[in-house]
């Protein structure tokens, strides 16, 4: 950081006050537009910000806000038939002459996003060349660059292992021998090869595990400080970039809504969109009581509302808002935000966090003593194997059985909640879906009130419950909105149809009208509009709706979620779960809701006095109450998830990663003994050998020998410091 | 108690909406499945003339056959060249050519014996494509959606009859059978194409049964039958119909180069059996006889341009998005509009 580009900025940008001569990457009034049938449509609208060197900026937006289009236009990468005005400047820190990246040729631009700018986009698969191996991609990349191969080698070697992969084995891998995480972490090492100074991420961690993605952050940024990196991460989530950013900006309705140091963006936010959206996050800390929903949908980029753009939502708008739209104004020196009123804002929006919230702790829901009488469904040491192609692993290899349930016991009582929560391949889904009825277990009895539904469903007319009767009674909503509708049909045909099978006799105009209630009930007004749409004019989170109405309609018993809500904006993630609670509450209907994200299951599961089952490697490792799995987790794992959640209290300062190793073993081949030992903090000896069995503590089950106190492996060696050969992602010292 | 627990009841007092009437719904059903395809056929050029000339045809296989007398042997000397007007006859009072496209070499009229070569062709064409694309289709689909034994049975059969060379067993088959209705003869000609239809939708249906959509059918407690008419087919019907398509248009070069070559015993006016008179009469080594051989020819061609123009501009009809765009009955502001 030499001070030479000081004349730079100073001379030739005189609007960048704050820069100080630190300045990387200027950016004035880009503007992004498509033409299109309708109009023009600007997904970027008139946006000025400047990345100081060295700097992590966050920025922050939900989905069509234009995040991803800013971070293209950085790079002026937006894709045809896209404009993009406006000027972006990038200074070079050996104090060259700031180059102007949106006058560059391409020759010129192509070495510019290498050398001094890289990006990493979301899905690393699309970014790999599938038939090439991973060796390739470096080589081709140093080679059209020109850059010194042997220097570079050594260098993709070095950021490998920064990156705990095995570099030897992951360069002489195809991308599709390497998991999702191990394909990002590849990708981010890729794009550090020729050094560049800036590193714009766009959701570059989005698709993955709570656990990888912390362990991701956590590695960035360590890098960033070891290689003098400028990062902008783009992202979705608020909660996931508040520690690692130094300043956040936050993007509503393809503009800049506010920006600041991150800490006073968490604590004090100034514009009240920033202060729903911290509102409306699901988090850890926060009392669920206080999340609320934002009302209204982001605008059309066609024909964006006038004045400020967040007046139709906003709940402090005034007439002026509708007119004029208001310019950046400082709330401090480091801290901006559009908006007329940003001064009486945190009066009007609150929201919890900042606030002291250590005193509060769940009052009232001491619920390990809830009386749950007779279970719906239950399931008695359930194992369910797969052919091996469920594993991301190994796409193409010869198919294997995978354990993907293993000997698991659950029940579902009335009007419960139960929610799954664990990484990817973990068998939450497929337990999900035994427990609905929908796989048959290799052995094991899944019952409902009573009725083993196998044998039910083999002997047809002798079961006392029939199953035609037990398959209404437990119904499904899927995870992507955007296959759980015909797309033939109308809303108002698929509706129709568990009607024709829970109530045969009804007449079409009853049928109507039910369905138009129903429509009606959750918020999807006009209901005779919607009911003649088919499934592509409708949003994402109004096709959940309709897959959630399609479900109650059967009148079910059981309702399994899976994932329902991961596909939706932050925002809308409350409303959906403040919807399904209410219906549950009014119907009597139990949820199983699977989910990867604690914050969400955590939601669901304090509302509605539910449980949290905690699955690692086909295994319940963990079971319990909110209250116990979330303020007082027994198991490893679910200590190590617990860290993984990212949180928005800034106090909280991120502790030591408590896992050895960021990858999870391959599900066909799980570990020995205890299935964490592997990445377990706590493992010693014996949990190489034994398998631990449930051991009930007040109230929850856990399977981990530190439950009981009495146990032999209190007295067995630690094997955490042990340098295992074959464990080549170690990472005993992360953080 | 049961009330309780009951979605439907209880929210029935919620309610105050306008149900339906019959009447309005037949309008929308007709707007919906009528209009609006018509709507999206004329807009698009290619469905628009490809369905024009396939009316034409039709047309002419149904009307002009009986404004057209059929051709008999020496109803004017050989070889008239086309458009003469040495030979006129009076139609309703004008004055037209007797032979429009000229006499064969035995004196026939060209124009009327291309006509009514017609109903036979768009029969046999209609036999076998349909023939072809519901064989297909039943396999393709019941494979893909039943698995287990029944798929690997049919599979195979598709299999093996992929692996047969077709021509070859057409020819045993038409020398041993001797069809001689045209019906008969498109539903032999369709054996040959139905196992590659079957695997190309098994492998659709195979992709299809996995969504969520149809997971949410099979978890109502629908059977195979509800699930595959309507989650399935309304899905890969825009591929049954272009295969259909194809198919015909195969079964009519098929059967006109069988008999051509005289594998098929001739039976009345026919395509294949002028150009095969045409040939062996000549018609390639003069002028005169041209005319014989290039009739049935441009018959055969247009006809195919037709289909193949129109199930080119086919998938558009099928497609949720274009239908909604066109339906009055729906539209995306609040009041939906009635038909204007
Ligand atoms: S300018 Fe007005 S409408 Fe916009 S955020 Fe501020 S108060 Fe709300
Ligand atoms: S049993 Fe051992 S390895 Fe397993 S979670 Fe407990 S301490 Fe860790």
């Amino acid at each position: 950081m030499s001070g030479t580009t000081e004349e730079n900025v100073d001379s030739e940008s005189p609007r960048s006050v704050r820069s100080e001569g630190n300045t990387i990457l200027e950016v004035r009034d880009a503007t992004v537009s498509f033409e299109m049938e309708r109009g023009e449509s600007r997904v970027l609208n008139g946006v000025d910000l400047s990345v100081e060197r060295d700097e992590v900026l966050g920025i922050v937006g939900e989905s069509g806000s234009g995040k991803s289009m800013l971070a293209n236009a950085l790079l002026d990468a937006v894709v045809d038939p896209g404009k993009t005005s406006g000027s972006v400047r990038y200074f070079p820190p050996d104090g060259r002459d700031p180059i102007d990246v949106l006058e560059l040729n391409d020759d010129e631009l192509r070495t510019f996003r290498w050398e001094e700018i890289s990006i990493v986009f979301q899905g690393a698969m699309s970014s790999f060349n599938p038939t090439m191996k991973i060796r390739d991609h470096f080589a081709e990349t140093i080679d059209a660059h020109d850059a010194d191969p042997e220097e570079c080698i050594e260098r993709a070697y070095d950021l490998l292992s920064e990156l705990y992969l095995d570099a030897d084995r992951v360069l002489d891998s195809y991308p599709h021998e390497l998991s999702g995480g191990m394909q990002q972490r590849t990708l981010i090492a890729l794009s550090l090869i020729l050094e560049p100074d800036v590193l714009v991420m766009d959701e570059p961690t989005a698709a993955l595990d709570l656990l990888m993605q912390r362990s991701i952050i956590s590695l960035l940024d360590r890098l960033q400080r070891e290689y003098d990196l400028t990062l902008v991460f783009i992202t979705h989530d608020l909660p996931l970039v508040a520690h690692l950013a130094d300043r956040i900006a936050v993007m509503y309705a393809f503009e800049l809504a506010e920006i600041g140091p991150a800490e006073e963006i968490i604590t004090n936010a100034a514009h009240p969109y920033t202060r729903m959206l911290l509102g409306s996050t699901p988090n850890l800390d926060a009392p669920v009581d206080e999340m609320r929903v934002i009302e209204g949908s982001s605008p059309d980029p066609v024909a964006p509302p006038t004045g400020c753009r967040y007046h139709p939502r906003c709940p402090i708008s005034r007439d002026i808002c509708a007119e004029s739209s208001p310019e950046f104004e400082d709330v401090s020196a480091e801290h901006q935000a559009a908006c007329f009123f940003h001064e009486e804002a945190s009066d009007a929006v609150t929201y919890p966090i900042g606030e002291d919230n250590d005193a509060i702790e769940t009052e009232g829901s001491s619920t390990s003593s809830r009386d749950y009488g007779e279970p719906i469904l239950s399931l008695d040491d359930v194992t369910v194997e797969f052919e091996g192609d469920q594993s991301i692993l190994d796409l193409f290899d010869e198919p294997e059985y995978v354990r993907a349930v293993d000997d698991v016991s659950l029940d579902v009582h009335e009007d419960d909640v139960v929610a799954l929560v664990g990484e990817s391949g973990c068998g939450k889904t497929t337990l999900g879906k035994t427990i609905i009825g929908v796989h048959r277990p290799e052995s094991g009895n899944v019952t409902y009130r009573g009725q083993d539904i196998w044998e039910a469903r083999d002997s047809h007319r002798e079961a006392e419950i029939s199953f035609s009767e037990i398959r209404g009674a437990l119904q499904m909503i899927h995870q992507d909105p955007g296959s759980s509708l015909n797309p033939n049909k109308r809303v108002i045909h698929s509706l129709r149809k568990p009607l024709k099978k829970s109530q045969p006799d009804l007449e079409r105009v009853e049928q109507e009208r039910r369905i138009m209630a129903m429509l009606e009930y959750v918020g999807m007004s006009p209901p005779e509009d919607y009911a003649n749409r088919y499934p592509h004019q409708l949003s994402g989170g109004e096709k959940q709706r309709v897959a959630l109405i399609r479900a109650l309609l059967m009148n079910p018993d059981v309702i399994l979620a899976d994932e329902a809500i991961s596909a939706l904006d932050v925002s809308l993630r409350v409303e959906m779960m403040e919807l399904l609670l209410d219906l549950q509450g009014r119907f009597n209907t139990s949820f199983v809701f699977i989910s990867h994200d604690l914050s969400n299951a955590r939601y669901l599961a304090e509302k509605a006095d539910g449980r949290i089952a905690v699955m690692y490697l086909g295994e319940i490792v963990e079971i319990g109450t909110v209250e116990q799995i979330i303020h007082d987790p027994q198991h490893p794992y679910t200590q190590a998830l617990r860290w993984a959640t990212p949180d928005l209290n800034p106090r909280n300062e991120s502790e030591e990663s408590p896992i050895r190793a960021i990858d999870i073993p391959d599900p066909k081949d799980p570990p020995s003994g205890c299935r964490f030992h592997t990445r377990c903090p706590e493992a010693r000896e014996i949990c190489r050998q034994v398998h631990p069995t449930n051991i009930s503590t007040n109230g929850s089950e856990v399977a981990c020998f530190r439950a009981d106190p009495d146990h032999d492996y209190w007295d067995s060696p630690s094997i955490v410091n042990e340098e295992s050969d074959d464990d080549e992602t170690s990472m005993s010292t992360l953080d | 108690m049961s009330n309780q627990n009951n979605p439907l009841e209880l929210l029935e007092t919620t309610d105050d909406v306008e149900p339906t009437t019959r009447s309005e719904r037949w309008r929308v059903w007709i707007d919906l499945w009528i209009l609006t395809p018509l709507q999206i056929m004329w807009k698009d050029r290619r469905t628009r003339y490809g369905s024009l000339i396939i009316l034409l045809y039709f047309m002419v296989g149904t009307v002009g056959v009986r404004l057209v007398s059929p051709a008999t042997q020496n109803e004017g000397p050989a070889y008239v060249q086309p458009f003469d007007f040495e030979y006129t006859h009076m139609v309703y009072g004008y004055e037209v050519w007797q032979f429009p496209l000229g006499t064969n070499g035995f004196g026939e009229d060209i124009f009327a014996q291309t006509i009514h070569a017609t109903p036979a062709m768009l029969q046999m064409m209609l036999a076998g494509g349909v023939f072809t694309a519901f064989v297909g289709a039943v396999v393709g689909i019941v494979a893909g959606y039943k698995r287990g034994t029944t798929e690997r049975i049919l599979m195979t059969a598709a299999d093996i009859q992929i692996a047969i060379p077709g021509l070859p067993l057409l020819i045993v088959l038409a020398m041993a059978l001797q069809p001689r209705s045209p019906i008969v003869v498109g539903l032999i000609l369709g054996i040959t194409s139905w196992a590659g239809l079957a695997r190309a939708l098994h492998s659709q249906v195979l992709a299809l049964r996995s969504e969520s959509y149809v997971e949410a059918s099979r978890l109502m407690g629908f059977g195979s039958f509800p699930i595959m008419r309507d989650d399935l087919i309304p899905n890969i019907m825009p591929f049954i119909m272009i295969n259909f398509m194809n198919a015909a248009i195969g079964i009519i070069h098929l059967s006109v180069g069988l008999y051509f070559l005289g594998v098929l015993p001739f039976t009345t006016d026919n395509w294949g059996v002028m150009i095969n008179f045409a040939y062996n009469h000549g018609a390639l080594l003069s002028w005169a006889g041209l005319p014989w051989l290039l009739a049935p020819i441009f018959a055969i061609s247009l006809l195919g341009y037709g289909i193949t123009i129109f199930s080119q501009g086919m998938d558009r009809l099928f497609n949720p998005r274009v239908r909604a765009r066109h339906a009055t009955t729906m539209d995306d502001s609040d009041e939906p509009d009635p038909m204007q």
